[in-house]
């Protein structure tokens, strides 16, 4: 009998230990989860975007997006013999309709995107033409970042990507080396973005004052306007390294994207900086990402930044002096843009 | 229901067994496992390898599972006749784990760490099964790392929380043999947990010093934690060795996001015994 009661102790103490391992499962079965079918994934790609997505009124409001009507016009193309690869355009699709760079699908074979903020419009660049400017003895201050004193004394800056960072050390050379220049000409043309830290750390050396260049919102619920309180940008002086204060032109176009667009942005709001060309491309949300049940990778505008009147900068930014490349000009291997920024850099040491 | 919960409902199932069938009597207390006396400190150093389940809504609405190699450490001091306690209790472990989403795709790498104390009475004694209960503090941390995530890679949150610690040992022999079975479930009750804003970008909270966004009131319905640890102590010759199975579970809904990180692993441990010479020193 002893032993029996022995036994007993030893079976209910063990069984109240595991308890709490059972009721866990409770838990985990009150979160909510998407099923790995191509409606389950459909429907996770769809919920995902309605309850993080940043954008829908203003995508309401400038292209009719009506979020809950696109669900509805692409749910009956996703049956169960649907194959992957149809899914996987389908999905596309729909997330197509927001014509937003920053929001993409990625699977193992392929990248989903709309990058229609560029190629609908004209490029107003060529590389080989830019490759002229720079010439072979250019300098080279970072991965993407190239620099030249062009013959009328006018520093050239290339900036492909902010996906580096340029230290304050070079760019403190750079500016060391053009200190006799009569201005500089920033070209971000075709720059897709990268880092908004590299881009704010460049513009702190355009300015001697701290200057409010825009703001910022973050998502705080699932509803299409759970957004925070807005946020100032704010681009201090560099105290402690090189500032220009001379003239500088920022040739924009429609490949300025995300990074670039809010480099754009902050120098706008600059004094002593023009932006000469076409408005960018766009991209005025900071993304965020997120899987569907299947693996693949949705990502997708989640932060909404504005400029320094709270517009938002998702649509671009306009440029100060408006200029197009022009045909004779690309024929004869020049550059409109770059001229136009040299005349007005001339223009302003005549005419300050 | 995941396969870490199955694995451990399984491995409970089966000691439950084992412990049922095994030759075994409950006798006087033997001199396997002996808590503490007055100056006295019972130390266990534990490695472990184990099983790791996670969902975390910030970085993705996938489940991931994985494996973990962990540390564990639990030290018993004897409080009487000076102390507010009998006992005090310290648990601290490190868990490093690899986890794939279900596809064995979406590599995310998940560290965690925490840190029990608790203060302890004798609510049953007898020689062969002690009791033990007292209020504990408590804090944990969890970093989960997304590598597929190339602009919300990294979820940290945490807990500072006051709860319960429940310790129990039963001592028996099997084969003539001394064996202690030690089972100890540590729970917060309350506290002030750590999580971001909904999608709020981690950079807000120190760009714009938003740290009353991220910090929340928790309770065991919004951030359901616990620690729950089943070990066995068995002589071998002079040494003490402890062989034990560990499962952590730390989960929220803070923020707006549902997250939990499941650890279940197997342990080995060795049992030191010091002499207290001052608090907090050991000899």
């Amino acid at each position: 009998m002893r032993r029996v009661k022995s036994y007993m102790t030893v079976v209910l103490m063990m069984t109240a230990v595991l308890l709490p391992v059972s009721c866990a499962r409770t838990e985990k079965a009150a979160d909510r989860e998407f099923s790995n079918t191509p409606q389950g994934n459909f429907l996770a790609l769809w919920t995902i975007m309605d309850e993080h997505y940043c954008f829908f009124d203003l995508k309401r409001e400038r292209l009719g997006v009506d979020w809950n009507e696109v669900r509805a016009r692409y749910a009956p193309s996703i049956t169960d013999k649907i194959s992957a690869q149809a899914l996987f355009e389908v999905l596309c699709n729909m997330i197509g309709e927001l014509r937003d760079g920053h929001v993409n699908l990625t699977s193992s074979y392929d990248y989903g995107r709309n990058w229609s903020w560029k190629t609908d419009y004209p490029a107003n660049y060529s590389k080989d033409i830019q490759d002229s400017y720079l010439g072979i003895d250019y300098k080279i201050g970072g991965n993407g970042y190239y620099y030249r004193i062009l013959d009328d004394n006018i520093g050239y800056f290339v900036v492909e990507s902010f996906d580096d960072m340029m230290s304050s050390s070079r760019i403190n050379a750079m500016l060391n080396h053009m200190a006799l220049c009569n201005g500089i000409i920033i070209d971000i043309r075709n720059n897709g973005g990268g880092l908004v830290l590299a881009s704010q750390m460049l513009a702190s050396h355009f300015t001697e004052k701290t200057v409010t260049t825009g703001y910022s919102r973050y998502k705080t619920g699932p509803g299409h306007n759970d957004f925070s309180k807005p946020y100032a940008n704010e681009i201090s002086p560099a105290d402690k390294d090189l500032r220009w204060i001379k003239p500088v032109v920022v040739l924009v176009n429609r490949g300025c994207f995300s990074s670039a667009n809010d480099f754009a942005c902050s120098m706008k709001a600059l004094d002593g900086v023009v932006l000469l060309g076409d408005t960018t491309g766009g991209g005025g949300g900071l993304p965020m990402s997120s899987e569907l049940p299947n693996g693949w990778v949705v990502r997708f505008s989640s932060a909404p930044s504005f400029d320094a009147e709270m517009h938002h900068i998702e649509f671009g930014i306009a440029p100060d002096i408006r200029v197009d490349m022009k045909d004779e000009d690309i024929a004869a291997g020049r550059d409109t843009y770059i001229e136009e920024a040299r005349r007005y850099i001339n223009d302003k040491i005549v005419n300050p | 229901m995941t396969d870490s919960f199955r694995c451990s409902d399984i491995k409970g199932i089966l000691a439950t067994f084992i412990f049922a069938v095994l030759p075994l009597s409950l006798k006087g207390q033997n001199n396997v496992w002996n808590l503490p006396g007055y100056r006295e400190t019972v130390r266990v150093g534990s490695v472990g390898l184990g099983t790791v389940n996670s969902r975390d809504t910030y970085l993705s609405q996938s489940t991931y599972s994985g494996f973990l190699v962990a540390g564990e450490t639990d030290t018993w001091t004897g409080y009487k006749p000076y102390r507010l306690f009998s006992y005090g209790r310290t648990h601290s472990a490190l868990q490093i784990g690899l986890l794939n989403n279900s596809l064995g795709g979406g590599e995310t790498m998940s560290a965690s760490g925490s840190f029990h104390w608790s203060g302890m009475w004798h609510a049953v004694e007898t020689g062969s099964y002690d009791l033990l209960l007292g209020p504990a503090a408590m804090t944990e941390l969890a970093v989960l790392y997304n590598v597929q995530n190339s602009n919300n890679p990294v979820d940290v949150t945490g807990y500072i929380g006051a709860g319960i610690c429940v310790d129990n040992t039963v001592r028996f022999s099997v084969f003539h043999r001394p064996i202690a079975v030690q089972a100890t479930f540590h729970m917060p009750l309350a506290g002030v947990g750590f999580a971001p804003d909904y999608d709020m970008p981690y950079w807000y909270i120190y760009q714009y010093g938003e740290y009353g966004k991220v910090l929340h009131f928790i309770n065991p319905f919004n951030n359901p934690a616990f620690t729950q640890q089943v070990d066995l102590i068995v002589p071998v010759r002079s040494n003490r060795l402890r062989i034990g199975y560990t499962f952590d579970y730390q989960g929220n809904r803070l923020g707006g996001h549902k997250r939990h990180l499941g650890m279940g692993y197997f342990t080995l441990g060795y049992v030191m015994r010091f002499e207290t010479k001052d608090w907090g020193r050991v000899r």
